[in-house]
């Protein structure tokens, strides 16, 4: 935990309150957007926007795939890589689900999910393998290498589905996408395990210092006897399965595989990941900071629709937030006295 | 912390003063497949024009792609505002059933237009998306009659045709072959020839028109089914220098096809009615309003566009507007 929360946040202290207000910042505009609505709905339409269940579990439901697509992320970012495969290996991952459901259901629902759930992941395992061993054995980029991954996820989905979408009739399926606990959408429940078990992974286990320490310096990292080459594989492998998780989601939410169900996903997702004070030179960021991205592009699209913006505006604001997150990124270091090593 | 104060004080004021009056008129909601596309820009002026007379408060809210993955949410928080009935263009028919069940669950009222869920036949009792109360949309099938009938009148009865079209299983595009056939049959003369599917790629459409062509040099028009499809076989007919002998009828008339009337790429376009399907959208969800029984099928026409009308205001009107 330690020596992760430092490399997190390296600040210096100069400035203490202005350091406070750097480190918050997210927090602090999640909150501010929320009162912002909340004030406008209620001038305006004399209703409530947080004080009502169906829209929180919406915020979540919207906010839940980007999140799954940005947690994988989140570490791949943090080691200096990317993956911009994610949205179709997560289509991939929903057809194929559906594919296989669609031939088990009729011998056993029961069965037919539990064979899906673990179609899904492994058939997420495998672009995930072949992603990491390019970008750490063969040395390709990973910007390039996970955009032939992407070309080659959406073109095998595509042809796994026919170039339609995949319906699949269980009943036990639907319940996965639609039924709630306690209150909490399933999907919801689902992605908040994933958020804790890769919060504990990245900032409580050695393997997560390492995440740190390859994103910070990697020649560092390799003299101090960390074997990056493995532990790169294994973030693109992460980064491929919580794809899968999402692929699976979908399958259940909508009773079909579509290939092109992560296409939009993916830009929202690394925006999360920035928003939440990734920086993509690698070497700092927090799953709870892409967990806050991913609630505030969720309530800032959420509440553009509820208030009634005109649909080109709402672009133009998460746009801009983008921005202004990379602009308090960049000013970090200055305000701070931190400097970036250069590679 | 002034300064926060004030400018929140400054929003709640603000948003006092825009909408206070938006409060007690019935609300309909209007959700296209997407909002950057002439079609359902047009379709919104229609709804639009409706609410108007019929003093209804009109949301229009939509995403960027043909996407159920970018619709739902936008469909949701649309829920949240509880409109009494929401028009809606779904982007699949058996992945925005279950999202539509819910919107429906919480109280508000459905109608699709355009597109539609399951079979597209609502309130029969049958199947999972049986609970729309109506689909307001251009027929098909009518639309593809329409189309065959032009297209063998243009040829003059004799010679082989085939349809250009998307891919197989989407419903509309189906239809409109199914509809074109079928008005072929009334000539004995014409011979059609199997569909090419493009997935809706018009340099393969171009493609394909020249491969048919080399095996049947006396083919003598296309049938494409959307866009892409008619200016992908217009191109090919154009590359192969038989403008005007091969005869080119398409689907659906965004600004650019009056150029290409013009210009002869296209011989004939069949343009739908997007904006009565706005209009009539909302005229059907203020039925709801008020109590009344609605129809749960509502078809809209079809204008045929050719060089000879082309600059008719009352056929220029019918062009989708941006």
């Amino acid at each position: 935990m330690a020596a992760a929360a430092r490399v997190a946040d390296d600040e210096g202290g100069q400035h203490p309150a202005l350091a406070f207000l750097i480190r918050a910042w997210p927090w602090l505009f999640l909150i501010g957007l929320c009162v912002f609505f909340e004030s406008w709905s209620r001038a305006s339409y004399g209703v409530t926007f947080l004080g009502n269940t169906f829209n929180l579990q919406s915020i979540a439901l919207f906010a839940a795939f980007p999140l799954l697509l940005g947690l994988g992320q989140t570490f791949v970012i943090i080691a200096g890589g990317i993956d911009l495969s994610v949205g179709f290996v997560m289509g991939l991952a929903a057809v194929v689900m559906a594919r296989v459901m669609q031939y088990t259901t009729p011998v056993d629902p029961a069965l037919a999910l539990a064979l899906g759930i673990l179609a899904a992941i492994a058939i997420a395992m495998v672009p995930g393998w072949i992603n990491g061993t390019l970008i750490s054995r063969l040395r390709v980029p990973p910007f390039i290498g996970t955009l032939g991954m992407f070309g080659v996820a959406r073109g095998a989905g595509f042809l796994i589905a026919g170039g339609t979408t995949v319906p699949v009739n269980n009943p036990w399926l639907f319940a996965m996408g639609n039924e709630r606990l306690f209150g909490v959408p399933i999907p919801v429940a689902i992605t908040l395990l994933v958020v804790v078990a890769m919060h504990w992974t990245l900032a409580q286990s050695k393997f997560g210092q390492y995440t740190y320490a390859i994103g910070g310096n990697r020649i560092a990292a390799v003299r101090s006897g960390i074997n990056v080459r493995r532990h790169t594989l294994l973030l693109y492998m992460i980064s491929a399965g919580c794809a899968g998780i999402a692929g699976m989601i979908y399958t259940a939410r909508f009773s079909a595989g579509a290939a092109q169900a992560g296409e939009p996903i993916l830009l929202d997702s690394i925006a999360a990941v920035v928003i939440g004070g990734a920086s993509l030179f690698g070497g700092s960021g927090t799953i709870l900071g892409t967990l806050i991205g991913a609630l505030i592009i969720a309530v800032i699209q959420f509440g553009l629709v509820f208030i009634n913006v005109e649909p080109f505006w709402q672009f133009v604001a998460v746009g801009i937030v983008i921005i202004v997150s990379v602009l308090i990124d960049q000013s970090k270091g200055r305000l701070t006295g931190e400097r970036k090593d250069a590679e | 912390m002034h300064k926060i104060a004030l400018a929140l004080a400054g929003i709640t004021a603000l948003a006092a003063a825009g909408a206070a009056s938006a409060q007690d008129k019935p609300t309909v909601a209007l959700i296209p497949g997407l909002t950057t596309d002439a079609f359902y820009i047009t379709m919104h002026k229609g709804a639009q024009a409706a609410a108007d007379e019929l003093g209804i408060e009109l949301i229009y809210q939509g995403g960027p792609e043909f996407n159920p993955t970018v619709q739902v949410p936008v469909l949701q928080a649309v829920t949240a505002r509880q409109p009494d009935v929401i028009l809606i263009a779904p982007t699949d028919k058996q992945q925005l059933i279950a999202p539509l069940r819910q919107a429906h669950d919480a109280g508000v009222q459905i109608i699709t237009v355009d597109t539609f869920i399951d079979d597209g036949k609502y309130q029969d009792g049958e199947g999972e998306g049986d609970f729309p109360l109506s689909y307001v949309a251009s027929d098909n099938v009518q639309g593809g009659r329409m189309a065959g009938e032009a297209l063998a009148k243009a040829v003059g009865g004799e010679g082989k045709v085939y349809v250009s079209n998307v891919k197989p299983g989407i419903s509309t595009t189906d239809q409109r072959e199914e509809g074109f056939k079928e008005a072929m049959q009334a000539f004995p003369g014409i011979e059609v020839l199997e569909t090419q599917f493009n997935d809706d790629d018009a340099n393969k459409a171009a493609a394909q028109l020249q491969a048919v062509f080399a095996r049947n040099p006396d083919l003598v028009g296309v049938f494409g089914a959307n866009l892409f499809s008619a200016i992908g076989a217009a191109d090919g007919v154009k590359a192969l220098g038989k403008s005007g002998e091969i005869r080119v009828v398409a689907f659906d008339t965004p600004t650019r096809i009056v150029d290409d009337i013009k210009s002869g790429l296209i011989d004939m376009a069949i343009a739908q009615h997007p904006y009565d399907i706005g209009y009539e959208g909302v005229k059907a969800a203020a039925a709801v309003i008020d109590g009344q029984q609605i129809e749960p099928s509502i078809g809209t026409g079809f204008t045929v566009m050719d060089a000879s009308n082309i600059d008719q205001p009352e056929v220029r009107e019918r062009i989708y507007s941006e």
